[in-house]
């Protein structure tokens, strides 16, 4: 039953392309090593921001704002963790910033209101053959309503512990490197999220 | 194992988090207790519906926060250099200028200083005897004014007295010949005038036809990699046609054709890229080739990489 998420996290990275190199050649000043870095990571970046924030616009912000940081402070990376580790600080750093601006301001923006009734902006529920099928159509909009609602109920915190872990596939030891504390406040965290979900989503399930 | 720490054990159990012990424990559990069995089954249910929302960031989505991240770190470049630049290693010096063709030169702030250099120019336009070698064939002064304020004259002046305050700009008529210096700095402000986008076309399109000129050939560099305008872009490369065998020009056409948000542009760019084709483009029209979500653009790509002997496709 164990499953690791389909958008495991991994650096792009070419076996023959040895990272360490590469970040000693981005501190000596090489731009194209910075930038097969970025190729590296950008993509699984790009991926939480989405799916984390449901929003393209505050995603593009949060890529931009992430990798501008790595390039300002590369040269304070002293290998005391893995890069992928360190990267990932910077980005759940600013897209928890990005979580609880939202809390405070309680905006969902990527739920709209339309005629039909909200619909979530970015979702995928509705396939082709649910076209075909209103009721479905109906069922798939409220599910996706429903999820939104259930993790608009989790705490910055939670929401990240669950997407890092659901989404990214990360294991929860790192989640809480990432994160700055322990694997067992990381598994807390998700027994917390999980149930929440359940909670939320209800005869949805 | 009780149900209440099964309960809790659950989410870590789905995910792959327990220790094998912890997993059989468990396991066996969930075969005798139908309660914890649903609760697992709840948990599958919850995941398969969360996979669901799953999104994936399209191609194109990928291709804007890339452009716009080396952009943005195009702006910073300088200040970068400073603070990475290792006095002895080469470094930023080699790589960053390599990367960024001869950025220190056609990258300076023109657009911010076109106003002063077109005063400057223009002061010199207007000065006694400043005709020097080119031909002031006109200097026809034309104020268009505007109203800033109307309020009532100071109290010492006569009842019913006004104030009107106008604003004036002052046109002139400059004409002369193109590879003249003076001519050819305002044309180079004018091709970074950020308000108006006819205004750099026409520079461009004007001076393209002098790219053999140094500092017209940085500028169309720069129009190529900055303007905003595609029309601009495409009308920059044009100009820079004749210069495809230069590895700086073919770094920038190189940079076009992977982040240009322009199917066009990008297209533009395969062609002057082909017209000296080298082993070294293989590479970089395969992964054209595997990202790009635009037919044409593609197809051009394999259109080339055929016309190479190579294959469309990595291995």
């Amino acid at each position: 039953m164990a499953q690791d998420a389909p958008g495991a996290v991994g650096a792009r990275l070419s076996p023959k392309l040895d990272e360490a190199g590469l970040i000693r050649a981005v501190q000596r000043g090489d731009q194209d090593a910075f930038e097969q870095l970025v190729r590296a990571y950008d993509q699984s970046v790009l991926r939480l921001a989405v799916n984390l924030l449901r929003s393209q616009e505050d995603a593009r912000d949060v890529f931009q704002e992430a990798f501008l940081r790595v390039f300002r402070s590369i040269d304070s990376f002293r290998f005391d963790c893995s890069f992928h580790t360190w990267l990932y600080r910077i980005v759940t750093n600013i897209c928890l910033d990005y979580l609880r601006k939202r809390k405070v301001r309680k905006e969902e923006p990527a739920v709209v209101d339309t005629p039909e009734g909200p619909l979530d902006r970015m979702n995928d529920f509705e396939e082709e053959a649910a076209h075909a099928d209103p009721e479905r159509n109906m069922w798939n909009r409220q599910l996706g309503q429903r999820i939104e609602g259930a993790l608009g109920g989790l705490t910055p915190r939670e929401r990240m512990v669950f997407e890092l872990r659901h989404y990214q596939g990360l294991r929860l030891r790192n989640i809480g490197e990432i994160l700055g504390t322990s694997e067992e406040a990381a598994k807390n965290c998700l027994f917390r999220a999980t149930q929440k979900m359940r909670a939320g989503l209800g005869d949805f399930q | 194992m009780n149900c209440e720490s099964v309960t809790k054990l659950i989410p870590l159990y789905f995910y792959g988090e327990l220790p094998p012990d912890d997993e059989d424990s468990l396991e066996q559990h969930l075969d005798a207790c139908a309660a914890c069995a649903r609760q697992a089954e709840s948990q599958r249910a919850l995941s398969a519906a969360l996979d669901r929302r799953a999104t994936e960031p399209s191609a194109a989505l990928l291709a804007e926060c890339r452009h716009d991240l080396m952009r943005a770190i195009y702006r910073q470049e300088a200040p970068a250099m400073r603070r990475l630049q290792p006095p002895s290693r080469g470094g930023w010096n080699s790589g960053f200028a390599a990367w960024l063709p001869s950025l220190g030169a056609w990258r300076m702030p023109l657009g911010a200083s076109a106003l002063l250099a077109l005063g400057f120019v223009a002061a010199r336009l207007t000065a006694p005897g400043a005709a020097g070698s080119f031909s002031l064939a006109a200097l026809t002064p034309d104020v268009v004014s505007s109203i800033r304020s109307v309020q009532p004259a100071h109290e010492s002046a006569g009842a019913g007295e006004v104030q009107i305050v106008l604003d004036e700009t002052r046109r002139r008529v400059v004409s002369g010949r193109l590879n003249d210096s003076n001519i050819q700095r305002l044309m180079l402000a004018a091709a970074h005038d950020e308000n108006n986008p006819g205004v750099r076309w026409e520079s461009v399109d004007l001076l393209r036809s002098h790219s053999d000129s140094t500092p017209v050939r940085e500028l169309l560099l720069n129009r190529l990699a900055e303007d905003p305008n595609p029309g601009v872009r495409l009308k920059a490369l044009d100009g820079l046609k004749a210069y495809t065998g230069d590895p700086e020009v073919r770094k920038v056409l190189a940079r076009v054709l992977e982040d240009d948000d322009n199917p066009g542009v990008r297209i533009a760019a395969v062609d002057a890229l082909t017209a000296h084709a080298d082993d070294n483009m293989v590479g970089l029209l395969q992964g054209v080739v595997e990202k790009e979500n635009n037919t044409y653009v593609r197809r051009r790509c394999v259109k080339a990489l055929e016309d190479m002997n190579a294959s469309a496709g990595t291995f």
